[in-house]
């Protein structure tokens, strides 16, 4: 796996209970207990889960010594979404020159049919 | 050409774009894997793909190295896509993935029968074993309340 952020982003995402947790932590804080409730996980499992989400820069842990809040940071996730933009702006450009590009070749080809 | 771009951005990390050429199915494969074809369109407005820095071995295995230079900068202020292509079926499928970025990325050629030809292009980065039903509708929930949030967040 390459270490660059946006891949650490993607792989976080990759994970269906991670969405969740993100999903949840959308609506607002909330501890790890009250993470695990709608879920049939450990804690263990879930604060698992929430380290590879807080490595990807994803969540945020308060610094509340024993209940430690986890809060959503949405930096990533607009990174993320800038580059699938930039992405699908590069290969739509591709396919509009494609295009351009087709028609120069098919008048070239019938002008030497032509001659 | 028919101009249809079919792009769900809830699928974050996917693309999926479709295009109708008016042009017969083995041209317009070709143009995809020619080095003197590519250097015309591959890059986007306001860049280029010097031919010179085309690597292009049309089988599964082969590299597929292409540079896009910005217009009126110097060629190693390119950026470089390192690929190797993992299919080519001449001349319906091209297949490569970028091992830097884990991405896959394929093109489809499918011949329209009046001359035309359908293009799909299709990229992910989602491993496929995470791509089933129920963890796209999952994510595509979970996304939605993204969206929301994000907009909630004033951008």
């Amino acid at each position: 796996m390459a270490d660059d952020p946006l891949s650490t982003t993607f792989a976080a995402l990759a994970d269906p209970t991670r969405r969740a947790l993100l999903a949840r932590l959308a609506e607002g804080e909330a501890t790890v207990g009250e993470l695990a409730e709608p879920f049939a996980m450990t804690l263990q499992a879930i604060s698992k889960h929430l380290k590879v989400l807080e490595r990807a820069g994803l969540v945020v842990r308060g610094k509340d010594a024993q209940w430690r809040p986890c809060r959503l940071e949405s930096a990533p996730l607009e990174r993320a979404s800038e580059w699938i933009e930039a992405n699908r702006k590069i290969w739509n450009d591709r396919l509009d020159q494609l295009d351009r590009h087709l028609q120069q070749l098919q008048t070239t080809g019938r002008k030497r049919t032509a001659t | 050409m028919t101009n249809e771009t079919a792009t769900n951005p809830t699928d974050l990390g996917e693309l999926t774009i479709t295009r109708d050429y008016d042009a017969p199915r083995e041209m317009v494969f070709r143009a995809m894997i020619e080095p003197e074809q590519l250097t015309h369109f591959w890059g986007p407005t306001g860049t280029h793909t010097p031919l010179e820095s085309i690597v292009l071995e049309p089988w599964a295995g082969g590299r597929f190295e292409t540079t896009i230079v910005p217009d009126g900068s110097p060629p190693d202020a390119g950026f470089t896509m390192k690929a190797v292509f993992v299919d080519v079926v001449e001349p319906e499928r091209i297949v490569f993935r970028e091992p830097e970025l884990d991405m896959i990325s394929s093109s489809t050629f499918t011949d329209l029968g009046d001359g035309r030809t359908r293009v799909v292009i299709h990229q992910t980065n989602v491993p496929p074993e995470y791509r089933t039903e129920e963890a796209q509708a999952g994510f595509k929930t979970s996304l939605d309340r993204f969206a929301a949030y994000l907009a909630a967040q004033g951008r």
